[in-house]
């Protein structure tokens, strides 16, 4: 099934792509592209497959059937150069705790393949762009979920991913921190492709260029959100 | 430094800042320097061998509390997700886990090294058996981290791992007693399976292949199914 005609700026094709677990399928032949510098919006409620496709994309999980491209790299035979171009924010925000802010990131980034002089750079650069320097040098249990947040996504932007992937990313924050989230995700915008899931009508309506619903596995619609004045008629239509 | 060579800081670092280290370090040379001291008092003999004993023991004991973090840590809070998810390949993670917990092993030993210092200066020990057995004791611990942290990747409670980390432990340590009962040649495989069996050799003075091969194919065959846990997913 494909839901979007086949776009020569794809950064990210997903073809037939399902996933079981014994005889529960968690996503179940979904194709999919997403176009360079987009935000694309996954929208579905909880356990409609959002987060295991996510993890799919990003190599924690392997697919049961067909295949996922990352910038032109097969997830499963160059899993690799895929996971380079990809920043992952996990909805539950792991994190060293016994680290500090700084020497996180500089462990994410060195990981990641940046090379010293210039994972030091890009650690100022993240630090800035996302407001950590407060907190730089204090040990990560210490710091609120707001500023765990902030240190989730600069860890997922350090190494100058061409995607950035985050899962319920204002999941547990309060109203200010879930303005300052959004404002970031479209700041960013444009710089890479966001791919982001959420079970929030608003979060998508107010974010995302692009949605794509999905409801028990499957891929419902996707549709451009300047194309959708009416996205939660249109979720409840589909739902 | 590669991706290996970060990972390896990262974990040398989360070994040696955790309290369970100094904790591990300090029961064992308390146990190992108070027999030792005893020992040599009352035989007055240049040797080690009692205190190997004892070290093969603590360590069949205390190796799984240093390793039971390992893998079941990462789990529950999820960072498995965020190292799986890097461009790191899964043999490297489980291979920088057993050579920071197999160096706090060794650090370990090291620190016992000083009965053998001790018996240099104040008597004439034979030394074979001496190296024999940190050998021995080094070899052991190969094998205990590597179970360790093969326990720890199936599960992501500590005491879980820790505790069958200690189980396999002692079943190979008596797995030699199965012999009486099992038929030839089950009973053979029973008395090689054995780690005491491996162990006494090299305590004795006498270096076999076979023995230092028992050890490193089993600690082998423990990495090798960490792996394949880690990368079944």
């Amino acid at each position: 099934m494909s839901q979007f005609p086949p776009n020569g700026d794809a950064i990210v094709t997903i073809e037939g792509v399902s996933k079981r677990y014994g005889r529960v399928a968690a996503v179940s032949d979904v194709s999919l592209e997403v176009r360079r510098g987009e935000v694309l919006g996954l929208l579905g409620p909880n356990g409609s497959g959002k987060t295991t496709l996510l993890r799919m994309l990003t190599g924690y999980l392997a697919p049961t059937a067909g295949r996922l491209l990352v910038a032109g790299f097969d997830t499963e035979r160059q899993p690799m150069e895929a996971r380079r171009r990809i920043g992952y924010v996990p909805e539950s925000l792991p994190l060293y705790g016994h680290m500090r802010v700084r020497e996180f990131l500089w462990f994410i980034a060195r990981l990641r393949g940046l090379p010293r002089k210039a994972a030091a750079t890009a650690l100022d650069e993240v630090i800035g762009r996302v407001r950590l320097a407060d907190v730089a040098s204090a040990p990560i249990r210490t710091l609120s979920r707001g500023y765990r947040q902030r240190v989730a996504i600069a860890q997922g932007l350090v190494h100058g991913p061409d995607i950035l992937v985050l899962d319920e990313p204002t999941n547990g924050l309060d109203p200010r921190q879930i303005i300052e989230t959004r404002t970031l995700i479209r700041a960013l915008a444009g710089e890479r492709t966001i791919i982001m899931s959420s079970h929030i009508l608003a979060e998508v309506e107010k974010v995302a260029d692009r949605v794509a619903i999905l409801l028990q596995g499957r891929l419902l619609d996707v549709r451009a959100m300047a194309d959708t004045p009416d996205l939660e008629g249109l979720f409840l239509s589909l739902t | 430094m590669s991706a290996f060579g970060i990972l390896l800081r990262k974990e040398l670092h989360a070994t040696f800042t955790s309290p369970i280290a100094y904790v591990v370090a300090t029961v064992f040379l308390l146990v190992t320097g108070y027999t030792f001291s005893l020992t040599l008092f009352f035989t007055k003999v240049a040797n080690l061998t009692y205190i190997f004993h004892q070290m093969y023991v603590l360590l069949i004991l205390l190796v799984p509390v240093i390793t039971m973090r390992a893998f079941a840590e990462e789990r529950k809070a999820d960072t498995l997700e965020l190292l799986l998810t890097s461009p790191v390949r899964e043999v490297w993670i489980v291979l920088a886990k057993f050579l920071a917990q197999l160096t706090l092993v060794a650090g370990l030993l090291a620190g016992s090294g000083a009965y053998a210092v001790i018996l240099g200066l104040y008597g004439e020990p034979d030394w074979a058996p001496i190296y024999g057995g940190y050998l021995a004791l080094l070899l052991l611990g190969c094998l205990l981290v590597a179970v360790g942290i093969f326990t720890s990747s199936l599960t992501e409670n500590q005491v879980v791992a820790a505790t069958c980390a200690l189980g396999l432990g002692l079943m190979l340590w008596f797995a030699d007693s199965a012999s009486y009962i099992l038929p030839a040649p089950l009973d053979v495989v029973a008395i090689n399976l054995s780690l005491i069996g491996h162990f006494t050799t090299f305590v004795n003075g006498s270096l076999f292949l076979s023995d230092a091969g028992y050890y490193l194919s089993l600690s082998l065959l423990a990495l090798f199914l960490t792996t394949r846990v880690v990368m079944d997913r």
